[in-house]
């Protein structure tokens, strides 16, 4: 980093290894922004402008200017508003409930299960559950309702299926947050006189905004990249434009359009992020100050409201627990609808001509995990404590392929390391890259908002005893934000188990992933076997988080515990 | 791959995870490799025939056609595979056009037809795959219908919005089925643009892949829609009641096709596949193995069932070099006729 940093990165007296280490580090991260995320991208712009040598807008301007191109960015952006605002709404709700409606134990723990399937699901599984249970046949509208002349594709179905499989998030990103605020605040302005809901309103929302804001700029950025959902639901009438973008690339073999449709969805994503940035920055949140703050007894909601809270969370959880049993039972039958013999078929399939692609995957995930947790906190801290020259790029930078749709990142990854001497296809590298810099926001993000909650105080105190910029992060930071660690030690796990939009291009010959594979099976009308890989999935991941959650519980000393990750 | 030998791949790719400058290109070249356009269940068993009959194991990863396609366009420089196994004509003809195969003509391309195989010897015929009306029973039943004989059956508005077939952007099904209308319509565009945009309003949604409706019809989801033969009938073995018909003006028929990639690490190899699988080696396993392709191999006689089914049917051929000269330009028009006429 340029010395003229120095004076904010490195704090008094830090003239010592500390700094060094600090500079160092500073630069391999950079290199590998550089290499990893701004060069593919690069590649890609290059590919869409680019004609023979000359800068050609031809396509790009015609591409605009479709109307079906700007059809399918419309359905795009209300389809990501409807489920940025609806899945925060939700979430918001789950979050509230865990943490202030004095829930059982048994029924916490129900609740964070079901909010916790969605999350760690391959793609397609909410949407085949949809298939299986709305429409002219679905269990739920026909036999149970009677109803033959509905139709499950379009809007409605693709926005519910999104809200549902995208909701958790927002859950995960608001119950910390709940978490951390003192109910003292609460208390505090219920001995002013202030109701319940007068408390919520003025001292815990105003909280939240932070949290609010992430939530739904992560559900928006979730729905706007999803292909898998619109794949399967949109039907004939909800073009969007990652499945256009998709279907471009993998069908018209045109890369450059669709490039550059996907390129059209960067303009919302971007707006979202500055929207969000204005909104949060230049108010305080502190609520962890380093003092000790006594907990509250006196409840947060009126019986009234628990009921209605604990209702609606009850109903959405049915829901969700109703659609992984029929997938459960989709994986020990013959075939769904046509012949309900019980069988373990399908787990004899995955097991053996599927264990490659298994022993593939987890081996991914798992070498992904540390690295993409590590790459979190690191970023996180720089962006949200520090300041030095360049932090708002490599917030920006650190964001976009997040941002980017997954088919872009995929393709743009394929032409980036196809060729010497960065020839990387067909490694396992490419694919820990992808999912490290493509998942790893998660963890930024959680660990920028967490810290927008602790006091810089604690670090002055920290400096002032002489200690430096790393020692600080090491010994005092670390210790606050290992929840947003392990949450994006979490988020990394999870999606490289699950994700498919961008790797679909940079699995190989010699690694593949069990999302692929469910995907095939799905197109192949094997619907056993793709059930059975996601039971499969499903299990590991939850026996993976619950470690992560066993880990960060150990290591968290009752005085330090901010929060939890809500899984 | 014997687990040592894939542990100390493992090894080697740690290390190269560990440092992602070093670029180790320790790929080992015992055995082929091969996009297969065929479903697994398709191309396992064949492929492990094949290295019962040789000793060559192959290496393969399913993709659907237009995806294996750009594949292997953007891995042109630095081919992964060697062979791209399996699936519709269309596919190796637009394959040709971009330079990714190298000619080879197997020994068995003297016994076939001309629409089996490549002038410049880029592909060659493994199989035929002609397409078919598949209907829900008891859709048919509800709506008092007979299984549809016509395309114009397909116009009845009890249809309306029941329909699932597949989007000619990704599909090689749905390409055939747009020439074959193209071709019962005797090539007259504008018939058969307004015969589609008529269809279009009884399509619920058009799949990304030629199977991709078939559950939801055997659900009963989906009425009915227009399916290579081969997927219909998979779809019938799965236990879901379904109707296979055709429609009596006649419907095409896709041949299935191998072909060598260009700049092949295990030339060798690959060809000796390619020989295989054009001869009755490999196709007379299909019926066995009850995979509902017909071979194309005229030394191998069709399965019994099969050609029971097919007795009716009014099959017409489809020009390739016509079909692949004008690919481009009509999958554009559907796109802006017919896909986005919604």
């Amino acid at each position: 980093m340029p010395a003229d940093a120095a004076p904010a990165f490195a704090t008094p007296g830090a003239l010592g290894p500390g700094r060094l280490i600090g500079a160092g580090g500073m630069l391999g991260l950079w290199l590998l922004l550089l290499l990893f995320i701004v060069y593919p991208l690069a590649m890609l712009l290059v590919r869409a402008f680019y004609d023979g040598g000359h800068l050609a807008l031809g396509p790009l301007l015609s591409t605009i200017e479709s109307p079906n191109n700007l059809r399918a960015l419309r359905n795009s952006l209300l389809l990501a508003l409807l489920v940025g605002v609806a899945g925060t709404v939700i979430g918001l709700v789950f979050a509230f409930t865990a943490e202030r409606a004095n829930l059982g134990r048994r029924a916490g723990r129900l609740i964070d299960f079901a909010t916790l399937l969605p999350l760690i699901s391959p793609p397609f599984t909410t949407s085949i559950a949809f298939v299986f249970s709305f429409g002219p046949r679905g269990l739920i509208t026909y036999d149970l309702f009677g109803i033959g002349n509905i139709q499950v594709y379009g809007l409605t179905s693709t926005f519910a299926a999104e809200t549902i499989t995208y909701f958790p998030i927002a859950y995960l990103a608001l119950r910390p947050m709940l978490a951390s605020i003192s109910s003292s605040f609460e208390e505090a302005s219920f001995s002013l006189g202030g109701s319940r809901w007068h408390a919520f309103r003025t001292v815990t929302l105003p909280l939240i905004i932070p949290a609010l804001a992430n939530a739904f700029l992560l559900l928006f950025g979730c729905s706007l990249a999803d292909f898998a959902t619109p794949l399967i639901l949109a039907g004939s009438d909800f073009p969007v434009l990652p499945t256009e973008a998709y279907l471009q690339i993998t069908g018209m073999f045109d890369l450059r359009s669709g490039a550059i449709l996907s390129l059209l969805l960067l303009v919302p994503a971007g707006l979202v992020y500055y929207v969000q940035d204005r909104f949060v920055a230049g108010r305080s949140y502190v609520t962890v100050t380093g003092k000790a703050a006594t907990a509250s007894r006196r409840d947060a909601v009126s019986p009234m409201a628990r009921i209605v809270l604990v209702l609606a969370c009850i109903l959405m959880t049915t829901v969700i627990l109703y659609f992984y049993a029929l997938l459960f039972y989709a994986s020990i039958v013959m075939a769904f609808g046509a012949n309900s013999t019980l069988t373990l078929q399908h787990y004899r399939v995955i097991f053996t001509e599927g264990l490659p692609a298994i022993e593939d995957t987890l081996f991914i995930a798992l070498i992904g995990m540390p690295l993409g947790g590590l790459y979190g906190i690191v970023v996180g801290y720089l962006v949200g404590r520090t300041r030095f020259t360049g932090r708002k790029a490599m917030e920006v930078i650190s964001m976009l392929n997040y941002a980017l749709p997954g088919t872009i990142v995929g393709i743009a990854y394929l032409l980036a390391f196809n060729d010497k001497p960065l020839a990387l296809t067909g490694t396992a590298t490419i694919l820990i890259a992808c999912y490290v810099f493509r998942y790893s926001p998660t963890g930024i993000r959680t660990t920028i908002a967490l810290l927008q909650q602790i006091d810089r105080s604690m670090e002055e105190a920290s400096a002032s005893l002489g200690a430096n910029t790393v020692t600080t992060f090491r010994r005092v930071m670390l210790p606050l934000i290992l929840p947003a660690f392990f949450a994006g030690l979490g988020v990394v796990f999870i999606r490289s188990m699950t994700a498919i939009s961008a790797t679909i291009f940079l699995v190989s010959i010699n690694w593949t992933l069990i999302t692929v594979k469910i995907l095939e099976n799905m197109t192949e009308v094997a619907l056993g076997p793709a059930a059975a890989f996601s039971v499969f999935v499903i299990v590991v991941v939850l026996v993976v988080t619950g470690l992560l959650n066993l880990a960060l519980k150990r290591l968290t000393a009752p005085s330090l515990r901010v929060s939890r990750i809500g899984t | 791959m014997t687990k040592a030998a894939k542990l100390q791949r493992r090894g080697v790719l740690l290390g190269a995870v560990a440092s992602p400058f070093v670029i180790g290109s320790a790929r080992a070249a015992d055995s082929l490799k091969a996009y297969s356009i065929w479903p697994e269940n398709y191309a396992r068993p064949m492929l492990e025939a094949f290295e019962k009959a040789t000793g060559i194991h192959v290496n393969f990863i399913r993709f659907s056609s237009g995806e294996a396609l750009a594949r292997l366009i953007a891995e042109k420089g630095n081919p992964q595979v060697d062979v791209l196994f399996g699936g519709p004509v269309e596919t190796f003809t637009a394959g040709e056009d971009q330079g990714i195969f190298d000619a080879y003509t197997p020994p068995s391309a003297a016994d076939l037809p001309g629409r089996f195989k490549s002038t410049k010897g880029m592909w060659t015929a493994i199989a035929d795959d002609p397409l078919v009306f598949m209907t829900n029973t008891a859709f048919l039943k509800d709506h008092g219908l007979k299984p549809p004989t016509s395309w114009n059956d397909l116009l009845n508005p009890a249809y309306k919005d029941m329909l699932q077939m597949a989007d000619a952007r990704t599909s090689g099904t749905a390409v055939t089925r747009i020439f074959s209308i193209l071709q019962v319509n005797n090539r007259n565009e504008d018939a058969a643009f307004g015969y589609m945009k008529k269809l279009r309003k009884n399509v619920q949604a058009y799949t990304k892949s030629g199977g991709g409706g078939t559950v939801p019809v055997g659900l009963g989801q989906a009425g009915g829609g227009i399916f290579f033969i081969v997927d219909a009938l998979f779809t019938r073995q799965k236990g879901y009641n379904v109707e296979i018909s055709f429609p009596k003006e006649g419907i095409g028929s896709a041949a299935e096709c191998i072909g060598l990639v260009k700049g092949s690490k295990n030339t060798a190899a690959a060809k000796k596949l390619i020989d295989w699988a054009t001869s009755p080696a490999m196709q007379s396993l299909l019926a066995p193995a009850k995979i509902n392709f017909l071979p194309a191999n005229p030394k191998v006689a069709a399965d019994p069932n099969l050609a029971a089914i097919l007795k009716s049917a009014n099959i017409i051929a489809i020009d390739d070099k016509w079909a692949g000269e004008n690919r481009k330009r009509i999958v554009d028009r559907w796109v802006a006729e017919v896909l986005n006429a919604g």
